[in-house]
């Protein structure tokens, strides 16, 4: 069952076109996670999904809802924290849970949430004295209040130590357990591919990709690279006559032959071959294309990544 | 607790919390009242035309406080939240961010409340303040007068792009109104020049026409303030109803 449904969404602020045509499905119980380089769209497609922002075209369905028409009964069953949220002046950290407590119908006692991420000795604090982990487990304390089928993250984990994202991580993979959808948007792909069932590419406001990740990674068509160290400098035929790989480099230097190829099999091939042939070798080794080199792939290489 | 409840008794706090704002509302007042009324005492004088001078400087310093609390405490707060995107955070949960206006709105005029009750119990204590009105139409005036003064700070805080120039524009109204209005100098004081600018300010009005319901004379005798007020009032709200941005 899809929870979240996107169809041609469009928003552009005057010339620039934040987000171009975007259509997508969140399932039931994934984590979903958008990535993008700063800039892509990913935010604006956050607020327009969650009616922050108005759009210009398209529309947004969460749980059959349309996000244009009923908006306040979305807010009843979603749970959102967005990019670096301030809180008024000199409020407690009671205080805001209160405040937020008394909005929803159904709501969590805040206090277990407050226990469950290890804050009640910060109850009395003012919120501008957390630290930024601390900050950011409030923001999700908040979102899940209401105890929303549904939860938005907006690059929880932006800035902060990995200690404390590790923490997140575990969070966020705890929400899915207790069956709460979670849409993420992270510009980090290792996150991504440790936390999300599914996701999305986009960058400058178009979607690029969207799969789960080893998918994305053999679309993108990357080649992994298999090494190994042999003094026999003579392998160079063999290798690309056996069909494993055309593109084979050798260097004299260091008597590594390098092999490129986008073939799964290619590291037991390799082996057998060397072993069949009985030749003399070490390190033989693989290193597989990672999210990082197909998402530099997808998007033409002109994007910055951090 | 009630939903609109628990988020003013919040936003009080807050209030409370912001030295400024208990500054200006609570211990100024009470200052100017102290110092001046050690300085002319409040026994009938000539200089006040006969009147006590306390008796005549209080209601005008009840006119400061509303000054304070809806001109400079009310937009800057409100024009803070919305740079800081705190009531964008709020529009994504049932909340309202007019429930939160709305406990702005409320938890200043309580602060306002406070700051006169304490004004005035200070001044009968220290000063055995004389009140020769009618309370019940004191206390009426005193709202109108409050609504006209905050319609202003709701236009402000609409229009306001980001906090400074909220406080920009706050002092811009504020500061002459302190001290041109007679609010904490009598007006009688001026020469003709600064009557003449003071007449402009819609708080000189006010404390006109407070002052004189303090003193018991008859609402007929204010017509031009009323209406001068009542336009206040249309043309701010009218204003802020339009122009207001939440984001």
């Amino acid at each position: 069952m899809n929870v979240i449904e996107i169809s041609n969404l469009s928003k552009s602020y005057k010339k620039l076109k934040a987000v171009n045509n975007i259509s997508l499905s969140i399932k039931q119980g994934e984590i979903f996670g958008m990535l993008g380089p700063n800039g892509a769209g990913k935010t604006t497609t956050i607020e327009c999904v969650t009616g922050l922002k108005d759009y210009d075209s398209g529309s947004v369905h969460i749980h059959g809802i349309d996000v244009k028409k009923e908006l306040q009964k979305v807010y009843e069953i979603i749970g959102l924290q967005l990019q670096e949220t301030i809180y008024q002046d000199k409020i407690k950290v009671s205080e805001i849970c209160q405040l937020f407590h008394n909005a929803y119908k159904n709501p969590i006692p805040y206090i277990d949430l407050i226990q469950r991420f290890g804050l009640e000795f910060k109850l009395n604090s003012y919120v501008q004295k957390l630290s930024g982990g601390q900050r950011q487990k409030l923001s999700i304390i908040l979102a899940l209040i209401g105890n929303p089928k549904l939860v938005f993250l907006d690059e929880l984990t932006t800035g902060l130590d990995p200690e404390a994202r590790r923490d997140m991580w575990a969070i966020i993979k705890g929400l899915r357990d207790e069956g709460r959808t979670v849409f993420m948007t992270t510009h980090y792909m290792e996150e991504a591919e440790y936390l999300c069932d599914r996701i999305c590419l986009i960058n400058n406001g178009e979607l690029i990709a969207c799969d789960n990740v080893q998918s994305i990674i053999s679309q993108s068509g990357i080649e992994s690279e298999i090494t190994f160290i042999s003094k026999n400098n003579d392998l160079k035929q063999s290798i690309v006559e056996s069909g494993i790989s055309s593109n084979v480099i050798y260097n004299a230097l260091n008597n590594t032959y390098t092999i490129y190829s986008a073939e799964d099999k290619c590291i037991a091939r390799t082996a057998l071959l060397l072993e069949s042939m009985g030749i003399d070798y070490s390190k033989l080794s693989i290193k597989r294309s990672t999210l990082d080199d197909a998402f530099i792939k997808l998007t033409g290489g002109n994007c910055k990544n951090e | 607790m009630n939903k609109r409840l628990m988020i003013i008794s919040i936003e009080f706090k807050l209030l409370l919390r912001n030295y400024m704002n208990m500054f200006f509302a609570l211990f100024f007042p009470v200052m100017m009242l102290l110092l001046f009324g050690e300085m002319y005492g409040n026994e009938p004088s000539e200089f006040f035309n006969g009147r006590g001078g306390m008796d005549v400087m209080v209601p005008s310093y009840i006119c400061m406080i509303v000054a304070v609390t809806g001109i400079m405490s009310l937009p800057l707060t409100v024009a803070q939240y919305r740079e800081r995107k705190i009531l964008k955070r709020f529009k994504a949960t049932p909340i309202k961010q007019s429930d939160i206006l709305l406990a702005q709105i409320i938890s200043n005029l309580l602060l306002t409340l406070v700051g006169i009750g304490l004004l005035l119990t200070i001044g009968k204590i220290r000063f055995n303040l004389h009140f020769y009105g009618n309370p019940i139409l004191a206390i009426i005036v005193l709202l109108f007068i409050i609504l006209s003064v905050f319609a202003i700070g709701l236009l402000v805080s609409g229009v306001a792009s980001n906090g400074k120039s909220a406080t920009a524009i706050s002092y811009i109204i504020y500061f002459p109104m302190l001290f041109l209005s007679g609010a904490t100098m009598p007006i009688e004081m001026f020469p003709a020049s600064l009557k003449k600018i003071s007449n402009v300010l819609p708080l000189t009005h006010a404390v006109k026409l407070f002052k004189g319901i303090w003193f018991g004379e008859s609402l007929f005798d204010f017509t031009k303030e009323i209406v001068i007020l009542l336009i206040v009032i249309i043309v701010c709200m009218t204003l802020a109803i339009k122009m207001f941005k939440w984001e």
